[in-house]
């Protein structure tokens, strides 16, 4: 069975990892996108400067190509997962500032936040599929934010949809490592990886 | 209609149950109730149901599960369907729920025979909902970032009940809200799909009775999309006429989905697409340059796309957006033709060249001009003549002889390869043979046995009109066939004259015509017909030949249609290159209607009636019968001058006998004592003694009497009176006396005595009113005494000699006529009495004082003579009044004397009732 399960697995690796760049290519340029609509309608300046946010990972990391496969993946399903709330939550306030009126801004978030969702689903199929399974998301609700005034809100989301930005371009290099060192071969350090937190 | 009847079995139940409670509350008490209660039952399954009676209705109302009685509505079930459980429990059983009818009530007879409903429950009867099938979706791309999808299925058989379908998607991992259809029960859509995640999509089914669920699809949505097409096409003219390029912008990232195309292009003019090789536009592009168009042609582009592997389906096709290409040299040469015309002077033709405008795939542009040149061939000799012409048509007058056109067409960008027409001086070369023509798929085709070696062709045509000149058009077809369609607007049933002339490299065959029809029709009218000569059994009949706008196709014959008023018509076929006909074995005499019709292959039309009555008599009958006739009316004429002429004395002596004339006679001559004397006149030679024998004596019969009032006959009677009372004079009768004679009037005087005494009383005459010859004579007589001798003197004869001829002639007038037809003196008399009064205009005063005396004074006097000269009077008195208006004193004062009296032979009477010999 499981020399009958390599070739369909390793394709179903290769698939995942495929679908998984395409995603992250079309969650890039939405985002891309996402932020345009985003600086317009909150009034904000493109050029503005956004320091780092609490809660949001950054894309960013020392030794990248270093990392393992697995180790890849759980980064990367640690910030999206936490993109999602971030994103959950920047939706919510968007609806309390604009209501249902604003036509663009709400849908463009939603489809972005289902992106991530989607690839952050992607990520644990992969993981399912190394056999190393999906950390399980914290059972209790995150933390809740510090209140922030209504302009901190605006620039902690333009803060979270650059760094998605940054997150969508580096999972299609991890993706890509993935895909090219196929399913075994992140089996590799996976005793360090299996230290990893299991949620950021 | 079955949830319509379970409100009504919900609305009896809840009344039912309202009982119960009343009963419950204290009114009356339940005595039972059903178990189950309101089921819902699969349609084809056996229900069993229980009716429980309450312990209490045992001891107050004696009610045993016995005398329970099921009921279906208001139908009772059959007691077969019964079973008795215990005493309070009654079951009843239907083997299929098909038979099932609500509400189904449990009821007893209380006391035996009042019916009395103890429960009741409603039964709906359903079906399982099946299994959905074909479910299917498809994500439409709505803008660049809204992608929902719709799912389809079948939801499968009705089931009677209130089924409820939902839409289930999930992925592994993460399931999402269902997708519940609104007013459907076969789609549903959901809002929003993320791609590149595979999505698990079944659909559910369930009812009362039960859930069903159909297949799951797991699929990622990507590979179901129908992408937005291309838009903001644009179209731009490439350096080369033939080519384009489109741009265009994609609506789908190609981060989400690569793309591939398809291009499809057309003439604007044509209404056929054709397409850019799919393999051509298979990547991923914005742009797409598309080569081998024509120049200077309006083309329209439209583009689609669909995933780049396949997966998925086509977009719709974009809009439509137009583009011209460049223009180019003109492709080929004009087709020149020419007509000649030699009209004028066979020395020098009257040339007209002609050729058709390029085509726009032909002339790659707009054609600003032609070039034409005309070279004369051996033996003339001239330098080529050269136009520029716009027009597409060329007359020149040429010395008759060979030359050749060549003619080039211009555009912007270049000139036309040049076309060659070689005008020989004569077609001398063979001609096409077996020119045919036949309709087909609504055109005219012209087919032709070609001769060898043959350039091409031309073919002319020209529809036939009387009402409008036959204006040729043309075509050149290539050498190597024998049959074409003729490209123009080819009408039905109209003639066309083809002709078609080979032409060949170093000359021209002459032209073979035919006549042809795109399509016949029947004649639009019927010939004309009418008579050129109508005889007693036969008619010739003459027409015109329709016109060709009337004939609509090939008159293939005539009949002439005849019939007489009461007879069947007869019909008669005649060859239609004919226009005369004769119709034999007629009946003479006879009306004839006839009328002629014309007849295509189509049909025949009838042209107007005409009629002819044939001739009674046939040529030469009539000629045949009076000539005979009047040749024997000749016969008979001569035979009876011939005969007439030998009886000449005995007709003479009947009918014009020999009147002694009395102004030839010598009354002084004569004497009755001297009778001798008489016979020294001529009239006594001539009339010799034998000779008046048969002196005619007139008579008055006497039932002529009648005719004559007893007035009229009173001066008959007065002259007897007057007679008697004259002096003894007895009357001499002169003028008015028929057939007297002196010697008569001698003779028949009785009183010689009294005549010879009076020297101045002569008796001249006698009156003798009778029937002619042997009829009874009338004793009238009368007998004039005049004073004044009736010729008294020659002299006033003489000096009379007008008046008394005039008189004299009346005499003979009155003597000849009074045995002889009175009509016919009439005139005459007339005619006499005017030559009277222009004779001498005093005779006539007096003429017409006696005339209008004798009127005045004595009318019945007249009317004797009106009886023999009727309308000649009148003229006569109308005309004497003219001279009674001259002097009409002598009328009225002066009662005529005797003596006064103007002399004349008129009998006449006056109002003393004498009769007044002049």
């Amino acid at each position: 069975m499981a020399a009958a399960d390599i070739p369909s697995a390793a394709l179903r690796h290769h698939d995942l990892c495929s679908r998984g760049i395409r995603l992250a290519r079309k969650m890039r340029s939405d985002v891309t996108d996402l932020l345009d609509i985003y600086v317009e309608r909150q009034g904000l300046d493109a050029s503005i400067s956004v320091a780092a946010v609490d809660g949001v990972p950054a894309a960013a990391a020392e030794r990248w190509a270093e990392q393992s496969g697995t180790q890849r993946l759980l980064d990367n399903l640690a910030a999206y997962r936490a993109f999602r709330t971030l994103l959950a939550q920047m939706l919510e306030e968007q609806r309390e500032q604009l209501g249902d009126a604003d036509a663009e801004l709400g849908p463009a978030l939603a489809a972005v936040l289902l992106q991530v969702s989607a690839f952050a689903y992607h990520l644990e199929e992969l993981l399912e599929l190394e056999s190393r399974g999906a950390p399980a998301e914290e059972g209790s609700e995150p933390p809740a934010p510090p209140r922030l005034s209504l302009f901190e809100q605006k620039l902690r989301g333009l803060g979270v949809l650059r760094e998605l930005a940054q997150w969508a371009v580096r999972s299609v290099r991890d993706l890509r490592q993935l895909a090219k060192h196929g399913p075994g071969t992140t089996l590799e350090g996976s005793g360090t990886a299996l230290g990893l937190p299991e949620s950021q | 209609m079955f949830s319509g009847w379970n409100w009504a079995v919900h609305c009896f139940y809840l009344f039912l149950n309202i009982c119960s409670f009343e009963v419950s509350g204290g009114l009356v008490q339940s005595c039972g109730h059903i178990i189950p209660e309101s089921p819902v039952l699969a349609l084809g399954s056996n229900f069993t149901a229980l009716c429980i009676l309450n312990e209490s209705c045992l001891d107050f109302g004696n009610i045993y599960a016995s005398q329970i009685i099921w009921k279906m509505k208001n139908k009772v079930v059959p007691k077969e369907q019964y079973r008795e459980i215990n005493i309070t429990v009654s079951s009843v059983t239907f083997n299929d729920t098909s038979s099932l009818a609500s509400p189904l009530t449990c009821n007893v007879l209380a006391d035996g025979q009042i019916e009395q409903n103890i429960y009741g429950i409603s039964v709906t009867v359903g079906l399982p909902p099946e299994k959905p099938e074909n479910l299917s979706c498809i994500v439409y791309q709505l803008s660049n970032l809204r992608y929902p999808m719709n799912c389809t299925w079948n939801p499968g058989r009705h089931t009677f009940l209130d089924t409820h379908f939902r839409l289930k998607y999930r992925w592994s991992r993460e399931s999402f809200p269902d997708c519940i259809p609104k007013s459907v029960n076969n789609s549903c859509t959901i809002s929003d799909v993320q791609f590149f995640v595979n999505l698990e999509v079944w659909v559910e089914a369930a009812n009362a009775l039960g859930k069903a669920e159909s297949d799951r699809l797991v699929f990622d949505p990507i590979e179901i999309v129908k992408p937005l097409p291309p838009h903001n096409l644009s179209v731009n003219s490439g350096i080369l006429p033939t080519v384009l390029k489109l741009s265009w912008e994609n609506r789908i990232s190609a981060a989400v989905m690569k793309l591939k195309f398809n291009i499809r292009y057309r003439i604007s003019s044509d209404t056929n697409w054709m397409q850019v090789p799919p393999e051509d536009t298979a990547s991923p592009r914005t742009s797409f340059s598309i080569q081998g168009l024509r120049p200077y042609t309006e083309y329209v582009f439209s583009i689609r796309c669909m995933k780049e592997d396949g997966v998925g389906f086509w977009s719709d096709w974009s809009e439509e957006k137009v583009g011209v290409t460049t223009e180019d040299n003109p492709s080929k040469g004009p087709t020149v033709w020419r007509t000649i015309d030699a009209s004028p002077s066979p020395a020098f033709w009257t040339v007209r060249l002609m050729w058709k405008a390029l085509e726009p795939f032909e002339a790659n542009g707009v054609i600003l001009q032609y070039e034409v040149t005309v070279r004369a061939k051996p033996p003339l000799s001239h330098p080529p003549w050269r136009y520029n012409v716009t027009t597409t048509s060329l007359t020149l007058k040429l010395p008759n002889g060979t030359y050749e056109v060549t003619l080039i067409a211009h555009n912007r960008v270049g000139a036309s390869p040049p076309s060659v027409l070689l005008i020989p001086s004569s077609n001398s070369k063979a001609p096409v043979k077996n020119i045919r023509t036949l309709p087909k798929d609504g055109k005219l085709w012209v087919g032709w046995t070609a001769p060898n070696n043959v350039l091409k062709y031309v073919i002319e045509w020209c529809l036939m009109s009387n009402s409008s000149d036959c204006i040729t058009e043309w075509q050149v077809e290539p050498g190597n066939i024998q049959g074409t369609y003729l490209k123009g607007d080819i009408k039905p049933f109209k003639c066309y004259l083809i002709t078609v002339y080979p032409l060949y490299a170093d000359g021209q065959g002459s032209g073979q015509s035919v006549k042809a029809y795109l399509q016949q029709d029947r004649p639009s009218k019927g010939p004309t017909v009418q008579t050129k000569k109508v005889g007693k059994a036969e008619a010739v009949l003459t027409w015109n030949h329709l016109t060709v706008d009337e004939q609509n196709g090939f008159i293939r014959s005539y009949t002439i249609l005849y019939k007489t008023v009461d007879g069947n018509e007869t019909a008669v076929s005649v060859d239609p290159s004919k226009t005369e006909y004769t119709l034999s074995s007629l009946t003479s005499d006879t009306l004839y209607t006839v009328r002629m019709m014309a007849y295509t292959d189509e049909g025949g039309r009838s042209g107007p009636d005409f009629t002819f009555t044939t001739q009674k008599f046939g040529r030469g009958e009539i000629e045949a019968i009076v000539v005979p006739v009047c040749l024997a009316f000749l016969l008979i004429v001569l035979l009876g001058v011939l005969f007439c002429f030998n009886k000449r004395d005995l007709i003479k002596k009947h009918i014009w006998p020999n009147v002694p004339d009395p102004s030839k006679s010598n009354i002084a001559q004569w004497s009755p004592q001297v009778p001798a004397k008489h016979n020294f006149s001529s009239k006594d030679q001539m009339y010799p003694e034998g000779s008046f024998t048969d002196v005619s004596v007139v008579e008055i019969e006497a039932d002529d009497k009648k005719s004559f009032s007893e007035q009229d006959l009173k001066p008959f009677d007065l002259l007897k009176k007057e007679k008697s009372t004259s002096e003894g004079h007895s009357s001499g009768i002169g003028g008015s006396s028929c057939m007297s004679s002196p010697r008569q009037s001698v003779s028949d005087s009785d009183e010689g005595e009294t005549t010879q005494n009076t020297s101045s009383t002569v008796q001249y005459s006698t009156v003798v009113l009778n029937g002619y010859r042997d009829q009874t004579p009338v004793q009238v007589f009368s007998r004039s005494e005049s004073t004044q001798p009736l010729l008294d003197s020659e002299e006033r004869l003489e000096d009379h000699a007008g008046g008394s001829d005039g008189t004299t002639q009346r005499q003979h007038y009155f003597k000849q006529n009074c045995g002889q037809d009175e009509t016919k003196t009439d005139r005459p008399f007339f005619e006499r009495a005017k030559q009277i009064i222009s004779a001498n205009e005093e005779d006539l005063a007096g003429f017409a004082q006696l005339q209008i005396s004798g009127q005045s004074s004595q009318p019945l006097g007249f009317e004797l003579e009106e009886n023999t000269q009727e309308a000649a009077l009148p003229d006569v008195l109308q005309t004497s009044t003219e001279g009674q208006t001259v002097r009409p004193e002598t009328v009225e004062g002066n009662v005529p004397s005797v003596d006064e009296m103007p002399k004349s032979y008129l009998p006449q009477t006056v109002r003393q009732g004498g009769y007044m010999p002049q």
